[in-house]
C-alpha cells in the first residue's frame, strides 16, 4: 500500500510537471484527487487497516495529497504566467507611433496669440477692478477725433492715417475712441479697459500693418497722478512677462492727454543691445499714455475740477512680438496655420 | 527735422556735452530722435598733402601716378584727375577713409600700379558739386592737417528729429527752440542772437506799404526793402550749414532765408523788388479760380480759401506755402523785399493739402507759429545779408502790419496742483526753477503761481494748468517719478457678459473641438466676392482703400475663411479653423449712420481624404457648441433653397434660434471648391454670435435621478434613400410626450438585402414613466402605437 502511494505521488508529479495547459492539470487533479481519484480511493480504504498502519499510511496519504495540491497550484501559476507572458508578447504595439491610423493622430486647437494675450491683459486688469468696455470698429469722427480734442484740420490728424468709409465715417484709428463712449455710459469714479481691433491707412511691411490690436485703459478718480499711471503700467508688464521689465517714460504728444507720454520697454528681442526690431535703440515703443486732457473729460460730461484720470493705449501686437520674438507683424492676419499652431 | 549741433553750439553753451548725452536727455524730456548722424565724418581721415611728383601711368593714358608728401610719410596714389601739378596741396583720403557704407578707401592696385589712398574732388568731399578735378587747397596749408580741422563748418553732427513728436511745439521747428530746451535740461546758458539795434541803421528813403485784407487769415506781416544786393554763391560756412540741415545751397539770399528759417523756425521769403508792381504788398484771399504759378513752375487754380500775397498786378506768392515764379530772385536781382509773416494755421494746412505742397514753410505755419518771430527774423536775416554783402542797405524800416497783437497768456495754478498731478514730491523752488529756465515768467505768492507763458509757447501749446504740469514733469524727468498704487475702493468690476460669451465660444471650439483660431482682415475685394459669386455690390466701401483686394468692408466671414482653406491645404492634409469677428452691415450706404456691426463665428473643417462626409464633423462641432452654450430653442432644418453660393445644396442645414435664422452648416459647393482649387472635402459653419448671445438660455437645474426602470424597445423600418431620419424620429416622438424618454438612431444601412433606393433605419426607443413602473399593458400599447404610426406613415417594419 505504501508503495502504491509513492507511485501515485510520483506519477502525479510527473504528469503535473509535464502538463502544458490548465485543462491537462485539471485532468490530473480529477484522476488523482477527484471523487473517484486514485488517492481518494486509497484514503477510503484506510478503515480496513490496522490502527498502526492506519496512522502511518493516513499521515503519508495526507502529506502526499498536500504535495500534489501544492504541485498543482505551482504548475497552474506557472502556466498562467506563461499564458500572460505570451499574451504580452502578442500585445506589442509600436508606442513610438501616435495613432494606429496616423491620419487620425490628435491635433489640438490653437487660440490666436492676440486673443490669448488680450485675455491675459483683460484678466490682469479685471483683477485690479477694471471693467471691460467695447465700441464700434467703424466709428464716427466725433468719437475717434473730435471728442478726443482733435478738431478737424488739427495737425495731429496726420499722426494717424485714417481709412474713411464712403458714408463719411471712419475705421477707428485707436481704441481711444472707446473713452468718450465709456464716459457717456458710466459715471466716475471708474476703471475701464477697451480691447479691440484698430485700423491705419498704411502700406504693410514687416513692422506696419493696416489692422492691429490695442487695449485702451482709463481710470478716473478724485486724485489720479502720473505716479498712479506708472504703477499700473509696471504691474501689467510684470504680470505679462512674469518678470520685472525695464521701462522708460518720455514725453509724447497726443491731444487727448496732458501731459502725454510714450512708454518704452527695454527691447526683449535683443535685450536692449540694439536690433532691427527696436531700430537699434534698445527700446521699443509700447504704449502711448498720459493724464486725460480736461477737454476730453468735459466731452464725457465729467468736471475736470473734480475728477482727473489717466489713459493708455497698449499695442497688443507689439506685446506678442516681444514675448515670442516675432519680427514680422504680417503673420497675425496671414491665416497661416504654420504660424498659428505655434501658440 | 534735422538739427545741427554746429548751429546749436552757436545758440547755447554745449561745451563738454557729448552728442549721445544731449540726444538721450532730449528724448527723455523733449522729442524723439530717430537718428544721430555724423556729417562728413570722412574728413577726419582726409589730410592735406603736397604733390612731389606726377608721373604717367604705364598702362593707362588718363591716369597718373602721384607721389605725395603728407608731412610725415611719402605716399603714391593713382589718380584720374586732369588738373593737378607738382607743388599743389591736395586732399588725400588715407587708406581706411569711409565715405559711405559701401565705399571705404583701400590699398589697391589700379591697372597694375599700387595706390595707397585717394585724391579727392570737391564733390567727393561733400563740399560742392564740382567734380571737374581735384580740389586744390590754398598754398601754405600745413601738410598732414585733417580736413575736419581745416573745414570745421563741414564736420557736423546732426539729429534727425521725429516730426510727429513736435507737432504741438511750434517753437521746436527751429534750432533756437532746441537750444532753449538743452539749456534748460543741462542748466546751461542760452545765447541771444537777435540784434534789434541794427534797425537803427535802416534808412527810410524808400516806400513800402503792407495791407492785410483779412486779419483772420494773416496775423502779422513784416516787410523790409534791401538794396545793393549782389546775388552770388554763399560763403563756405553758410553752404556747410545749409547742407547740414538737409538743403541744397542755391545762392546767398536764398541760403540766408533758409538758414534763418531753420535757426529761428520762421519761414522767410525774398521777392525781387523790381519784379513787383507798385509799392504795396497786399495780403488777401485768392479769388475763386485765380491762377498762379509757383516757383517750381507749376500752375495752380486757387480757391477763395487760399491766402495770397499780391501786388497790384496780382498774386506774387501762395502765402505760407510757396513763392511765385514771376517775382523770384535771380542772378540779376539787386533789390529785394524780405518777408516774414504769420498766417492762419488751418488755412495754410488746407492750402498745402489742396495743392499737395507740404513745404518746409507750410509744415511750420500749420503749427501756429509765434507772431513775435516775424520782426526778429527780419532783423536776423538782414544782419546775415549785411555780413555776406557789406554794401547791402535797408532802405525802409520794418514795415510791420500787426492788426491784433495777441494778448499775453497767463495761467494761474498752484504748486500743490502740480505735485498732485505728478504724484511725487517736487519742491516749490524746483518747480519755479524749471519753469523759469523754460522762459516762463513766474509771480509766486506762497503756493499760488501766476505764470506768464512766453510768446513762442503761447499760440495754443501752453494754455492750461495741465500744460504747466507737463513742463515741470518732463524737465524733472518722468523717469524720476516713483510709482504708487492709488487708494481706491476694492470691489469686483461689472462683468462684460458679451466678452465672456465670446471667450466661452473660443474656448469650446479650441479646447473641445481642436479648432485653430484665425484672424482675417475686415476688408474684402470685388475679385474674391466674384469668385464666390456673392458680389451684390452691397458692401460699405472705403474712400481711400489701400488696394483693390481690400476696398470694402466684409459683410460675411466666410469669403476670407475660403482663402484660408485655399492657402493652408498646401501645407496640411487636414485642419479645422474658425474666426470670431465682426462684419459690417449697412444697407443705405449714403446715410451717415454707423454700419451695424454683427459679431459672427464662422469656421471650416477640411481634409484631403474623407472616411465620411466632412459635414458631420462640422455638425458635431456646432451642435455641441450650441448645447454647451445652453441655447434653448434651436432648430436644425435641412436647407435646400436660398443657400449662399458656397453651400452644397444637398449637404446643408440651417439653424434657427428662437425662430430666427441664426446660421448655417454646409459642405462647400463643388463648383466653389473647383474655383478655389480645394481638393478633398471641406465643410463650413457660420453663426450669428450676437443672436446666440441674446437668445433664450436653458436653465441648468438638477433633475432627480429616475427611480423607475427604463423599457427599451428596438425597431427597424424601411425608408426611402433620401428620407430624413429626423422626420421619422419626430413621428415616433409625437406618440407620447409622457412616456417616451429617448429615441436614438442605432444604425442606418443600405445594400443587400435592402431593396435598391431604400435604407433600413434602426431606432432604440426608451419608454419610462416618472412616477411608476410601466405596466405590461402600457408597454404593449406604446409598442403597438409605434408600429402603427410607422405603418401609417409608409415605413415598413423589418
Amino acid at each position: 500500500m505504501k508503495n502504491k502511494l509513492e507511485e501515485i505521488l510520483k506519477s502525479a508529479i510527473n504528469s503535473i510537471n509535464s502538463s502544458n495547459s490548465i485543462d491537462e492539470l485539471e485532468e490530473t487533479r480529477i484522476k488523482v484527487l477527484g471523487r473517484k481519484g486514485e488517492l481518494t480511493t486509497i484514503l477510503r480504504t484506510l478503515g480496513q487497516l490496522s490502527p498502526e498502519e492506519k496512522t502511518v499510511i493516513g499521515k503519508r496519504s495526507n502529506e502526499i495529497k498536500a504535495e500534489i495540491e501544492s504541485a498543482l497550484e505551482n504548475r497552474k501559476d506557472k502556466l498562467s504566467d506563461a499564458k500572460i507572458e505570451q499574451l504580452l508578447t502578442e500585445d506589442w504595439i509600436d508606442v513610438t507611433l501616435d495613432h494606429a491610423d496616423q491620419s487620425k493622430k490628435f491635433k489640438r486647437g490653437h487660440l490666436h496669440p492676440i486673443s490669448a494675450i488680450q485675455y491675459e491683459v483683460e484678466d490682469i486688469f479685471t483683477s485690479m477692478g477694471f471693467q471691460i468696455l467695447d465700441g464700434p470698429e467703424v466709428e464716427k469722427d466725433y468719437y475717434n477725433f473730435e471728442a478726443l480734442n482733435i478738431p478737424p484740420y488739427h495737425p495731429a490728424r496726420d499722426m494717424q492715417d485714417t481709412f474713411w468709409t464712403e458714408d463719411g465715417n471712419l475705421l477707428r484709428t485707436h481704441t481711444s475712441a472707446i473713452q468718450v463712449r465709456g464716459m457717456e455710459k458710466i459715471k466716475p469714479p471708474f476703471r475701464v479697459i477697451g480691447p479691440g481691433r484698430v485700423f491705419r491707412y498704411e502700406a504693410t511691411d514687416a513692422s506696419h500693418e493696416n489692422t492691429f490690436y490695442q487695449v485702451e485703459g482709463m481710470m478716473v478718480d478724485r486724485t489720479i497722478s502720473i505716479a498712479d499711471l506708472i504703477y499700473f503700467m509696471k504691474t501689467l508688464l510684470k504680470e505679462i512677462f512674469r518678470r520685472e521689465v525695464k521701462v522708460r517714460l518720455r514725453p509724447g504728444y497726443f491731444p487727448f492727454v496732458e501731459p502725454g507720454f510714450e512708454l518704452d520697454i527695454n527691447c526683449l528681442i535683443c535685450g536692449g543691445k540694439g536690433c532691427p526690431v527696436c531700430k537699434q535703440s534698445g527700446w521699443v515703443e509700447l504704449c502711448p499714455c498720459g493724464l486725460v486732457h480736461p477737454a476730453v473729460l468735459r466731452y464725457g460730461n465729467i468736471d475736470p475740477d473734480e475728477w482727473s484720470g489717466f489713459a493708455f493705449g497698449l499695442g497688443l501686437n507689439r506685446l506678442v512680438m516681444m514675448r515670442y520674438g516675432i519680427t514680422d507683424i504680417r503673420h497675425f492676419l496671414s491665416g497661416d496655420i504654420r504660424f498659428l499652431e505655434q501658440f | 527735422m534735422l538739427l545741427s549741433l554746429n548751429i546749436i553750439s552757436e545758440l547755447a553753451d554745449i561745451q563738454g556735452l557729448s552728442p549721445d548725452e544731449i540726444a538721450n536727455r532730449l528724448v527723455m524730456s523733449t522729442a524723439e530722435i530717430e537718428n544721430i548722424e555724423y556729417v562728413n565724418q570722412h574728413l577726419n581721415t582726409v589730410i592735406a598733402a603736397r604733390i612731389e611728383n606726377v608721373l604717367p601711368h604705364p598702362n593707362a593714358d588718363k591716369l597718373t601716378l602721384v607721389d605725395l608728401d603728407t608731412g610725415k610719410d611719402k605716399v603714391r596714389v593713382v589718380c584720374g584727375a586732369p588738373n593737378h601739378k607738382k607743388g599743389d596741396i591736395v586732399p588725400l583720403a588715407s587708406v581706411g577713409t569711409k565715405f559711405t557704407e559701401e565705399f571705404t578707401v583701400k590699398e589697391t592696385k589700379i591697372r597694375g600700379e599700387k595706390s595707397s589712398g585717394m585724391l579727392c574732388s570737391g564733390k567727393e568731399l561733400g563740399f560742392s558739386d564740382d567734380h571737374s578735378g581735384l580740389m586744390i587747397l590754398a598754398p601754405g596749408t600745413p601738410l598732414g592737417i585733417k580736413l575736419s580741422e581745416l573745414y570745421k563748418d563741414w564736420s557736423d553732427i546732426r539729429f534727425e528729429i521725429e516730426n510727429k513728436t513736435i507737432t504741438h511745439r511750434p517753437d521746436l521747428w527751429g534750432h533756437v527752440g532746441f537750444a532753449r530746451e538743452i539749456a534748460a535740461i543741462f542748466s546751461r546758458k542760452l545765447k541771444y542772437i537777435i540784434n534789434f539795434d541794427i534797425e537803427k541803421t535802416f534808412k527810410h528813403t524808400d516806400d513800402l506799404a503792407v495791407t492785410i485784407k483779412d486779419p483772420k487769415a494773416c496775423f502779422r506781416y513784416c516787410g523790409l526793402v534791401v538794396k545793393n544786393i549782389k546775388i552770388k554763391e554763399s560763403p563756405d560756412w553758410l553752404k556747410a550749414k545749409v547742407t547740414a540741415i538737409g538743403m541744397r545751397p542755391i545762392s546767398n539770399i536764398v541760403d540766408v532765408t533758409n538758414y534763418v528759417m531753420s535757426e529761428l523756425g520762421e519761414p522767410m521769403h525774398a521777392f525781387d523788388r523790381k519784379k513787383l508792381k507798385g509799392n504795396e504788398i497786399i495780403v488777401r484771399m485768392a479769388t475763386q479760380g485765380e491762377s498762379f504759378k509757383t516757383l517750381d513752375s507749376q500752375s495752380h487754380i486757387l480757391t477763395s480759401d487760399d491766402i495770397v500775397i499780391a501786388d497790384k498786378g496780382g498774386a506774387i506768392a501762395m502765402a505760407g506755402v510757396m513763392g511765385g515764379l514771376d517775382s523770384e530772385i535771380d542772378d540779376s536781382t539787386t533789390e529785394i523785399v524780405l518777408e516774414a509773416a504769420n498766417f492762419n494755421p488751418v488755412l495754410i494746412r488746407r492750402t498745402a493739402g489742396r495743392f499737395n505742397l507740404r513745404t518746409e514753410a507750410a509744415v511750420r505755419f500749420e503749427k501756429s507759429l509765434d507772431p513775435e518771430l516775424c520782426s526778429a527774423a527780419i532783423v536776423r536775416c538782414y544782419e546775415l545779408i549785411k555780413q555776406l554783402i557789406p554794401e547791402a542797405e535797408a532802405t525802409t524800416g520794418i514795415v510791420d502790419t500787426y492788426p491784433a497783437k495777441p494778448k499775453k497768456v497767463e495761467i494761474k495754478t498752484t504748486t500743490d496742483f502740480i505735485r498732485k498731478k505728478i504724484g511725487d514730491e517736487i519742491t516749490d523752488n524746483r518747480i519755479i526753477e524749471i519753469l523759469t529756465s523754460l522762459n516762463f515768467k513766474i509771480t509766486p505768492s506762497g503756493k499760488d503761481l501766476s505764470i506768464e507763458v512766453p510768446s513762442f509757447r503761447a499760440t495754443g501749446d501752453v494754455s492750461i494748468p495741465d500744460d504747466i504740469v507737463e513742463e515741470v514733469g518732463r524737465i524733472f524727468g518722468y523717469d524720476n517719478i516713483k510709482s504708487k498704487a492709488p487708494l481706491v475702493p476694492c470691489a469686483p468690476p461689472d462683468r462684460n457678459e458679451k466678452r465672456l460669451f465670446e471667450r466661452r465660444i473660443k474656448s469650446i471650439l479650441v479646447q473641445d473641438h481642436h479648432l485653430t483660431e484665425v484672424s482675417n482682415y475686415s476688408f474684402v475685394g470685388e475679385d474674391l466676392l466674384n469668385r464666390i459669386g456673392i458680389n451684390l455690390d452691397i458692401q460699405l466701401r472705403l474712400r481711400n482703400p489701400i488696394s483693390r483686394e481690400q476696398d470694402r468692408l466684409r459683410r460675411y466671414l466666410i469669403p476670407n475663411i475660403l482663402t484660408n482653406i485655399e492657402f493652408n491645404q498646401k501645407y496640411f492634409d487636414s485642419f479645422r479653423i474658425f474666426e470670431l469677428g465682426r462684419v459690417y452691415i449697412k444697407d443705405n450706404r449714403n446715410s451717415i449712420e454707423l454700419a451695424d456691426e454683427n459679431t459672427r463665428v464662422a469656421g471650416a473643417s477640411y481634409a484631403k481624404e474623407q472616411e465620411f462626409p466632412e459635414f458631420y464633423i462640422v455638425k458635431n462641432i456646432v451642435t455641441d457648441l450650441l448645447n454647451q452654450l445652453n441655447i434653448k430653442n434651436i432648430k436644425y432644418a435641412p436647407a435646400e433653397n436660398d443657400l449662399p453660393p458656397y453651400a452644397h445644396p444637398a449637404r446643408s442645414m440651417s439653424i434657427s434660434v428662437d425662430g430666427n435664422h441664426a446660421g448655417i452648416i454646409c459642405e462647400m459647393h463643388p463648383r466653389i471648391m473647383e474655383k478655389f482649387g480645394i481638393k478633398g472635402g471641406a465643410a463650413l459653419f457660420d453663426l450669428d454670435m450676437d443672436m446666440l448671445f441674446i437668445s433664450k438660455k436653458a436653465g441648468n437645474e438638477f433633475t432627480e435621478l429616475q427611480k423607475y426602470p427604463d423599457v427599451p424597445f428596438e425597431i427597424s423600418v424601411l425608408a426611402g434613400k433620401q428620407q430624413y431620419v429626423a422626420d421619422i424620429s419626430s413621428i415616433i416622438e409625437k406618440i407620447s410626450k409622457e412616456f417616451i424618454k429617448s429615441i436614438d438612431v442605432i444604425s442606418v444601412y443600405e445594400g443587400h438585402p435592402i431593396p435598391a433606393g431604400q435604407k433600413s433605419v434602426s431606432f432604440k426607443i426608451v419608454f419610462a414613466a416618472k412616477d411608476a413602473t410601466l405596466s405590461p399593458e402600457q408597454i404593449d400599447s406604446l409598442q403597438k402605437k409605434v408600429i402603427l404610426a410607422m405603418d401609417k406613415s409608409g415605413f415598413k417594419l423589418r
